[in-house]
């Protein structure tokens, strides 16, 4: 008898897990993910391929250090045409500094530093819970679907659709709309790898987009490390020594 | 024209496009990332190597083109312009060593020319976190302008149609401080610059034997890049400065500037042909937007107003002597060497009108057009309504590559600026090759 109250209290328990992965807040789950996706003061190095319809690629290389929610700088350092330029975010505020120029100049988020398809946005991505709010979870049993509302209108995509894996609690895919509702690429990410330090997460991010109709772009996740560095590291006159963090 | 050259050049340069190529290599390959290709080295070095290729169109009786080209000015110049640049870094610890090295030579229809310079070499020095000593020739670009920098006391002048190109630095030594904190102020910055004038260091930035000061206080204050800057020393007047930059929307950008200089030289034509050196009190400003649309129109417009410019009266009261010059004038002849010596001084330079707008427009790849960039540069002297005109081409799409085509139209009236101007029109092809 008391064998029998066991199973059923533990199959009521395994009953209500579901429920209880259901009730977790959507905000909850987007902060979630954004903890295993990368530490909040990190380095990491990229490598974005722009692909095009004839299967001809070009290739970028850049170093990044982010520092909280809200505060990162990115470096290329190749192709040698783009090796040096930089971009720095802090929250809304976005600068570029080419090396020649030697003024660091405020841009858009929505601006390309390289042609093709990722823009500021992409290369200066902060975390999704500083951008976006959860206004909508469907349960779709093996991955949960999030619609995300930006929180300001500064923010380079409207609307997110995210589709996130319950397992491992990281994103699969990430639809992103225009304001419009126009569908502006989707990201798909792929790969998951462990990073050390008990970050495993996706190595491969790969975007396609309507208004680039057979092109595709891919980023490649390497070296994610945690690293803490001085706030001044983020300023106007810091951008143009960004390499002597590496 | 030297023929053998040019054809070298030209096969010197397509045996570069066919054997360098353009880089890419095919998507077929599996998506890696070889940690070997970041990994940092002590010494770092790039740079391009360029060709250009001009044909000018020279404007018969152009003021310019009677003081640039005395007797019989040609109808057509054809250019080639090979040039180098080179740059790089070693560093070790907290010291760095930096430098920029650039040579460019020029084949036309009076000859080969070529010169070598560094434009930048200098030794870096950071203690901590908040400070950073240089010691040695850096150029320094101060100011939120993108064609002019009025309140960039201690830079080079740069050319608006190219405000991107490298400019020679001059020797200095240079303290920079930076501290940052929570709050509407964000972070403060504050740029101290020794710069001497002696025979044979920095002797064209003004009188010699002097050691100028120059200071920049930097504030990111409520999400606005403010600059306080200010010049004092006997090389050149005492000169006060502000500017700032901010974002409207993420897509709409504002800049100002401002600048007031104290007694600032200006050399003026009189009607009787003699001329008259004024010391005047001068305010420059700038104000400019960068807008980007949804379909990726980038806009920059900027109004630049000349305090110590020339009056449409003066500049025309110049345009005249030029023209009342006989065809048969000597070189030798006393009045054209004044003449001459007013447009090297003053009214042959370039921006020396009061009141100028720049509007530039560049859409980023239209049509699908991967790495495909068209844009639109317009200068209008608003006083005479004249203006440059300049459509361009660039295409980016080989990695490494930059090819950039140009035309440039001068438009303009008699006793204008850009009708008196040497050129009529010009044709460029850019061909730069990053290492």
């Amino acid at each position: 008898m008391l064998y029998s109250k066991k199973i059923i209290a533990a199959l009521a328990l395994l009953l209500l897990l579901p429920t209880w992965s259901l009730a977790l807040d959507g905000n909850e789950i987007l902060a979630r993910i954004d903890k295993n996706m990368q530490p909040e003061s990190y380095e990491m190095y990229r490598k974005l391929i722009n692909v095009e319809p004839d299967g001809s690629k070009k290739e970028f290389v850049l170093y990044s250090v982010k520092k909280g929610p809200a505060t990162t700088v990115a470096l290329f350092l190749q192709p040698a045409s783009e090796k040096g330029r930089t971009t720095l975010r802090r929250g809304d505020n976005m600068w570029l500094y080419i090396p020649n120029v030697g003024k660091p100049i405020r841009i858009t988020s929505l601006q390309s530093v390289v042609g093709g398809v990722f823009n500021n946005s992409d290369i200066l991505r902060l975390d999704y819970s500083e951008e976006y709010r959860v206004r909508g979870i469907e349960d779709q049993g093996e991955s949960y679907l999030l619609d995300l509302k930006a929180n300001s209108n500064s923010v380079a995509y409207d609307t997110l659709k995210m589709n996130v894996d319950k397992k491992t609690m990281l994103p699969v895919t990430v639809e992103c709309y225009a304001i419009s509702g126009m569908l502006i690429k989707t990201l798909h990410y792929s790969r998951i790898k462990d990073f050390g330090d008990g970050l495993v997460r996706p190595s491969m991010l790969e975007t396609d987009s309507p208004l680039h109709k057979g092109y595709k772009s891919v980023m490649l996740f390497a070296k994610i490390k945690r690293k803490e560095v001085a706030d001044e590291v983020f300023t106007l006159n810091y951008m143009s020594r960004i390499d002597e963090l590496r | 024209m030297n023929s053998d050259r040019i054809g070298c050049c030209l096969c010197l340069l397509f045996s570069i496009l066919l054997f360098a190529g353009p880089g890419r290599v095919e998507a077929n390959d599996e998506f890696t990332f070889d940690l070997e290709e970041i990994e940092k080295k002590p010494l770092q070095w790039g740079g391009y190597a360029e060709l250009t290729f001009e044909h000018l169109d020279i404007a018969q009786g152009a003021a310019l083109s009677t003081l640039n080209f005395p007797g019989q000015p040609p109808t057509t110049i054809d250019r080639i312009s090979p040039s180098l640049q080179i740059d790089g870094s070693w560093g070790s610890g907290i010291s760095s060593f930096n430098w920029l090295l650039k040579a460019a030579g020029q084949q036309d229809t009076f000859g080969w020319i070529d010169f070598a310079d560094v434009y930048e070499a200098y030794g870096r020095i950071k203690p901590n976190k908040n400070t950073t000593i240089d010691l040695g020739k850096q150029s320094s670009l101060w100011g939120k302008g993108y064609a002019w920098n009025p309140a960039g006391f201690i830079n080079r002048p740069k050319d608006p149609n190219d405000p991107q190109e490298a400019l020679e630095g001059y020797i200095t030594a240079e303290l920079d401080l930076i501290k940052s904190f929570d709050g509407s102020l964000k972070n403060i910055a504050l740029t101290t610059v020794f710069l001497p004038v002696y025979s044979g260091i920095n002797d064209e930035f003004g009188a010699e034997d002097n050691v100028n000061l120059a200071a920049k206080l930097y504030l990111l204050y409520l999400d606005t890049d403010i600059d306080l800057l200010f010049y004092t020393g006997n090389s050149r007047s005492t000169r006060l400065g502000a500017d700032f930059s901010r974002n409207i929307t993420t897509n709409f950008e504002i800049h100002s500037e401002a600048a007031f200089i104290s007694r600032e030289d200006k050399l003026v034509l009189l009607e009787n042909n003699s001329s008259r050196l004024e010391k005047n009190t001068v305010f420059r400003g700038l104000i400019g937007l960068r807008y980007l649309t949804t379909n990726d129109l980038t806009t920059t417009i900027e109004y630049y107003y000349n305090g110590n410019g020339y009056t449409e009266e003066e500049r025309i009261l110049f345009y005249r002597r030029v023209a009342d010059l006989q065809p048969t004038f000597e070189e030798t002849d006393s009045f054209f060497q004044n003449i001459r010596e007013l447009s090297l001084r003053g009214y042959g330079k370039p921006y020396v009108g009061r009141n100028y707008l720049y509007a530039r427009f560049s859409q980023k790849e239209p049509f699908d057009l991967l790495y495909f960039t068209p844009g639109l540069t317009a200068i209008v002297n608003l006083d005479d309504q004249s203006a440059s005109i300049t459509p361009e081409l660039v295409y980016t799409g080989f990695t490494n590559w930059e090819i950039r085509l140009r035309f440039s139209l001068l438009t303009g009236g008699s006793f204008t600026e850009y009708g008196e101007k040497q050129t009529n029109n010009k044709v460029e092809l850019r061909l730069r090759w990053f290492f």
